[in-house]
């Protein structure tokens, strides 16, 4: 499994004031591993997604791939996503 | 209208299509595209319950414009995220406690103060919600975050990732963050393209005037910059942004170039940023300040009191430039005067951005 993460928008507006990151899951210690591994399960990601998204003034948007055996990618707003797995992604 | 569905890996991202176009396609599609489109305006339909549970219109009667008369003092709760993202976090100022030595906490305490005071004193508004509501704020909002929002409900605000941003903690971003609650609270403007473009421009005329108002200054004393200051030390750029001269705030290698237009023919069409609303503002931003350059004096007396005005009159969450540059205009009329020289000045304002009005 592979993550990628960019988050782009927010009160700049521009894409560079936010973060790329691209995560090896196996390359961490195994509790976190796991941790991520059941956070960014493109299932997982899918049901966030398709809450109700209120558009917050200046808020975030994430662009997250996953990639298993096929590649799957989604848009997510920073008010979709509960605290625990933006602390999670802080993490990385 | 924003609708977020990522239905499916074919279908990444629909967070464009408007309502009306839903519907048709609800009615006229392939079954599989029919069936999306309903599901999407289900969601719609949720969103706008949620919207109309938290937003509110203007005051009924004269819709936001009498003072309340029981406006007294702010009610400034603050609170410290602590590097977290859950939010309020953890109430470390409420109103009246003394300094917590927090310096981001302090520094969100007095500015939420001052922008209160904007709003009561100038414009007889109690509060974002115009009926006092508690002024709620988080300061030390996720780790290295370089952001600075308003999520309907409170502020929150990052320290920055001490490279590209060093803090967040600017006047003029308060101001700007807070006005969203009050633009909110004012009958709204949806945050996409040139509405959102809208809501982006009259958050950043009232961080403005926030931050002239404290520092007494008229029109020409004062720089027009939004978040003076919060760009780190390496990076090459004086503010985020510049009502003054829009697209000239910044231009660094890593930070790329200000993309702010100021005239209509560089107007900005993309699907990024909710369609740019944060590029485009540079367009009404530029009509203001040149509203309040030919006037000269304090901004926020007569140019702030239309602005805030013509907010409560607009009624209308789609507005295009065009519709809230007439709107200006009525106001203009009101306060000053049909045919004034202050409504010539603004008309010419409009005019010289490439608004026609
Ligand atoms: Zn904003």
């Amino acid at each position: 499994m592979e993550i990628e993460i960019s988050a782009a928008g927010g009160f700049a507006g521009i894409a560079a004031a936010g973060m790329h990151k691209r995560i090896d899951p196996d390359a961490l210690a195994p509790p976190l591993a796991r941790q991520l591994r059941e956070a960014f399960a493109p299932d997982a990601l899918a049901r966030i997604a398709a809450a109700p998204c209120r558009t917050c003034p200046d808020g975030l948007s994430y662009r997250i791939t996953v990639t298993e055996t096929e590649t799957r990618s989604f848009t997510l707003r920073e008010g979709q996503l509960p605290p625990e797995m933006l602390d999670l992604i802080d993490r990385l | 209208m924003c609708l977020c569905l990522h239905a499916s890996h074919h279908n990444p991202l629909h967070c464009i299509v408007p309502p009306y176009m839903l519907r048709v396609i609800a009615l006229r599609g392939d079954p599989e595209t029919a069936a999306m489109a309903r599901m999407l305006l289900a969601e719609d339909e949720a969103m706008r319950a949620e919207r109309a549970a938290h937003a509110s219109p203007p005051p009924e009667g004269a819709p936001g414009l009498l003072p309340d008369p029981d406006i007294c003092c702010p009610d400034r709760r603050i609170h410290d995220g602590e590097g977290r993202a859950a939010l309020p976090g953890r109430l470390v100022r409420p109103e009246g406690a003394p300094p917590t030595g927090i310096a981001d906490a302090d520094l969100a305490y007095d500015a939420s103060g001052h922008v209160f005071a904007l709003f009561a004193e100038e414009y007889g508004r109690n509060s974002l919600d115009g009926r006092g509501m508690p002024l709620v704020a988080t300061v030390r909002h996720r780790q290295n975050y370089n952001n600075a929002f308003w999520n309907g409900e409170q502020m929150a605000y990052g320290t920055g990732d001490g490279k590209i941003f060093r803090t967040f903690l600017d006047l003029s971003v308060i101001g700007h963050e807070m006005a969203h609650g009050v633009i909110q609270h004012s009958g709204g403007l949806i945050y996409e393209n040139q509405s959102g473009a809208l809501n982006e421009h009259v958050a950043d005329v009232f961080g403005a005037l926030s931050e002239q108002r404290v520092l007494r200054q008229s029109v020409h004393e004062a720089d027009w910059l939004i978040g003076r200051g919060i760009l780190a030390p390496g990076i090459d750029g004086r503010a985020l942004r510049s009502m003054k001269a829009p697209g000239t705030a910044y231009a660094d290698d890593l930070l790329g170039r200000d993309p702010q237009p100021w005239h209509m023919d560089g107007f900005n069409t993309t699907t990024d940023d909710n369609g740019g609303v944060h590029i485009n503002s540079g367009i009404p931003n530029h009509a203001f300040y040149l509203f309040c350059a030919y006037l000269g004096g304090p901004s926020w007396h007569l140019p702030g009191r239309i602005w805030y005005r013509a907010l409560q009159e607009l009624n209308n969450p789609m507005a295009s430039f065009t519709d809230w540059a007439d709107q200006t205009l009525r106001t203009a009329s009101t306060l000053a005067g049909q045919g004034s020289h202050e409504q010539q000045m603004l008309r010419r304002a409009w005019t010289l951005v490439g608004i026609r009005v």
